[in-house]
């Protein structure tokens, strides 16, 4: 997990631009939208179609988009559930 | 404003439901869908989405598929006869767009092919057709294009500044809107259902409606007896949660047309169908009419959502129904959503209708109402007297730096043309605020805050030749990159011709007017003339603002003479109605410059005797495409009204690109404050005495003249 979480932190801060904020910052507990990181809800449109090109995972709707981008950790975890080449 | 009555003397209109008044009505009249599944193109992954196309614009012709668009719904105008419009304003977001998508795509690099690429070039198409020599106005604030067109069209009118105005709006389907509104998640797979508790978003459409705009009284079908414009300042895409928006520019609608929640028979819905549109507008509406909803339904579920071209098309079908006695069903909504608390028709319905409000939101919190009656059913619009605008402050950037730079150099005799640096122009702008724009929404924020100071604007009037290409470009390359399959939504939604526009509300927290307005070099001018325009009642500043930036691949393409030298760059003038500042004011605007007569127009609009003895300067813009017309033009109003002021080519000195006229008001505005232009720049007096004025003077196929004069 921890070596996905790190892939995740360093692809948020660059394809969002997070000019003011380092990958180690992301906590993987803490909210990680409309929280300090400044991430809002294009961020996450953004975050949706770059976890479906890399990792092949779909998030299609609102309900399930709100708990995979609650946390870092979350997200992490839905990933790894769900990414054809992650699943044991 | 004059209490002049605006009467629709004349439609056309075509949607996925049909075109003219015949088909339209009988569509309307069974309650049909004009929705399915994408045949234009085909998407490599994925279902075609289900949308509202019309078959008769299929690819392949000379001219791009908007253009033609616009082209169907004015023929039956053009058809009527009659005098030429003494304006022209569409309402469009695509312009050439899929035209120049194919073209990208295929790595085609000779700009001819481009020529029709311009959002402007609808409405310059439209006017060349009707001979029309006066003001070409191109709206593009997104959703709400198509009735903020009519909004200035009516005002046009109603100032007395034109007394035929075509007025409209057109947008095709293409890549771009169809992956980005996709990118976004606001499509429903199923096809829209507005206001339905289960629908998942919009079906984008294409279409166009044009209407001839009279202040006689013919024989018409209905009246724009107000209109509202409002800004959400709140998202770049995100409706108000509140519809605090939504609701100012119905209240604003109402207030100009002098009627109450009670005259209103029924209610054209924005309804677009998406979760967060149609909750913000059903808040909206509730706070309006209380529990005395009128009749409503939104016309999304047929039609589909045609963009900047929806509302105009509603206005038309407003007509239709105030002409008529048709209320369109809410076509697709089977389950009422709770959270709405609204009931729209569920089926077509026979009424008398008087009054109709038609709303039109957009991007960038961009909101437009209507108010469309029967033909002197009601009281005339109320009047109210125009005021001047008075220029608070002013800035500029160029290729030297922002306004001091700028003008240090100029008085140095350096040139100023190039691209300056980000670093420069994001000096002051927090890192966050900036992380998601690229270079023309930079230019604009910056542009904005150095003009504002600690003002705080309530209205925005912002131009540009190009929009944003930056965005654009980014998000057509990774479209294309990723097989049509991983768009950006950050792209798309940056990529928005008044995406600027939008940040500066939200930086500010503008709720008033915000219009953007586009022309190939005459975008500044039209913004102005939209600020004088559109007089919400308030003192307070607004923000007149033209920008362009320069971009490596995409510049030389649209604009190849001004993309020869390298430049970018723009001005603001932040104005208001009240205080005692120098007053800006257009004195004429011609989008036809081309026309046989139009620098004689200029020259009686100026005054041929005594003119030239009111300015100390007199600034010329001459763009690099046209330069010999430009000059033969220049020579011709210099010689006429006796000008003795030096004349100064400042483009040779801030470099060409379409917002140079910006700029250039900026630093007239400077050197009016201080009574002199810098003599190394031109030929003649350094000085001038302090009771004359600046003329800035555009010119090639657009002429224009706005002047500054001490308040």
């Amino acid at each position: 997990m921890e070596p996905l979480l790190k892939e995740l932190r360093e692809k948020i801060v660059d394809i969002l631009d997070l000019v003011d904020v380092r990958p180690d910052e992301i906590q993987p507990d803490a909210r990680l939208v409309g929280g300090e990181l400044g991430i809002d809800s294009i961020d996450v449109l953004e975050m949706v179609m770059m976890v479906e090109k890399d990792y092949g995972v779909k998030i299609d709707n609102r309900e399930v988009g709100a708990k995979v981008f609650a946390t870092l950790r979350a997200l992490g975890e839905h990933i790894q559930q769900n990414a054809p080449e992650l699943r044991e | 404003m004059t209490d002049k009555r605006v009467y629709i003397a004349g439609f056309g209109i075509v949607s996925a439901l049909g075109a003219g008044r015949t088909e339209t009505l009988e569509a309307l009249a069974s309650g049909r869908s004009g929705l399915a599944p994408i045949r234009r193109f085909r998407p490599p992954a994925g279902d075609p989405l289900p949308v509202g196309q019309i078959q008769e614009i299929e690819a392949g012709k000379t001219m791009p598929a908007t253009h033609r668009l616009a082209q169907i719904a004015a023929a039956p105008i053009l058809t009527a006869g009659g005098p030429p419009p003494d304006a022209v304003v569409v309402g469009t977001t695509t312009g050439g767009m899929a035209e120049t998508e194919a073209l990208l795509r295929a790595g085609v690099e000779d700009p001819a092919a481009y020529r029709w690429h311009g959002a402007a070039t609808v409405a310059a198409d439209l006017a060349r057709r009707f001979g029309c020599t006066g003001p070409v106005l191109t709206v593009s604030t997104a959703c709400s294009s198509g009735a903020a067109a009519a909004a200035l069209g009516a005002a046009l009118i109603r100032s007395g500044r034109a007394a035929r105005v075509l007025a409209g709006g057109a947008d095709s389907l293409c890549r771009l809107t169809y992956y980005g509104f996709l990118s976004l998640q606001l499509i429903d797979p199923n096809g829209a259902r507005p206001l339905d508790r289960d629908r998942k978003g919009m079906s984008v459409a294409e279409g166009a409606a044009m209407m001839m705009l009279t202040a006689g009284d013919e024989n018409t079908d209905a009246e724009i007896l107000g209109a509202g414009l409002s800004c959400d300042a709140w998202h770049p895409t995100a409706p108000h949660p509140e519809g605090a928006g939504a609701l100012s520019a119905m209240k604003a609608a109402l207030n100009q047309a002098g009627l109450s929640t009670g005259d209103i028979d029924y209610v054209n819905l924005h309804g677009t169908g998406t979760i967060d549109n149609d909750l913000s507008e059903a808040v909206a509406l509730r706070r309006l009419f209380g529990e005395k909803l009128p009749a409503l339904s939104s016309v999304k579920g047929a039609t589909g959502h045609s963009l900047a071209a929806s509302g105009a098309v509603e206005a038309v079908i407003a007509a239709l129904a105030a002409r008529h006695g048709l209320l369109p069903a809410n076509t697709g909504f089977r389950i009422p959503d709770p959270a709405l608390g609204l009931s729209p028709l569920k089926t077509p319905k026979k009424a008398n209708v008087r009054a109709i409000l038609s709303n039109a939101f957009g991007f960038g919190g961009s909101n437009a109402a209507l108010i469309v009656v029967q033909p002197d059913r009601f009281a005339p619009p109320r009047a109210m007297a125009e005021r001047p605008l008075r220029i608070v402050s002013c800035a500029c950037v160029t290729g030297a730096g922002t306004t001091d730079a700028t003008l240090e150099k100029l008085d140095a005799a350096s040139p100023c043309a190039g691209v300056v640096e980000d670093e420069v122009i994001c000096r002051g702008l927090s890192p966050r605020l900036i992380r998601r724009l690229r270079r023309l929404p930079r230019l604009a924020l910056s542009l904005a805050a150095e003009a504002a100071g600690d003002a705080r604007p309530q209205g925005v009037f912002f131009g540009t030749g190009w929009g944003a290409l930056s965005e654009t470009d980014r998000f057509l390359t990774r479209l294309f990159e990723s097989n049509e399959q991983y768009p950006s939504p950050t792209d798309f939604v940056g990529s928005v011709h008044n995406a600027p526009a939008g940040q500066i509300a939200q930086f500010f927290g503008a709720h008033g007017p915000n219009l953007t307005l586009t022309g190939e070099n005459d975008a500044f001018e039209q913004a102005l003339l939209a600020a004088e325009l559109i007089d919400t009642g308030q003192n307070g500043p607004v923000l007149v603002v033209g920008a362009d930036e320069a971009h490596p691949r995409l510049s030389p393409l649209f604009d190849p003479a001004s993309a020869a030298q390298g430049a970018d760059g723009g001005g603001a003038l932040l104005v208001d109605r009240a205080g005692s500042g120098p007053i800006v004011s257009l004195r004429f605007l011609s989008g036809n410059g081309g026309c046989a007569g139009a620098a004689d127009k200029l020259i009686n609009a100026l005054g041929a005797d005594g003119a030239g003895a009111r300015y100390g300067a007199v600034l010329a813009g001459i763009p690099a495409a046209k330069k010999p017309a430009a000059r033969a033009q220049l020579d011709k109003v210099v010689s006429a009204c006796r000008f003795t002021a030096p004349v100064l080519d400042y483009r040779q000195w801030i470099g060409q690109f379409a917002a140079a006229s910006a700029a250039a008001a900026a630093m007239a505005c400077r050197w009016l404050g201080q009574g002199r232009i810098p003599t190394a720049l031109c030929a003649g007096a350094e000085r001038f005495e302090d009771s004359r004025g600046i003329l800035l003077l555009g010119l090639g196929d657009s002429i224009s003249a706005v002047e500054i004069f001490p308040g």
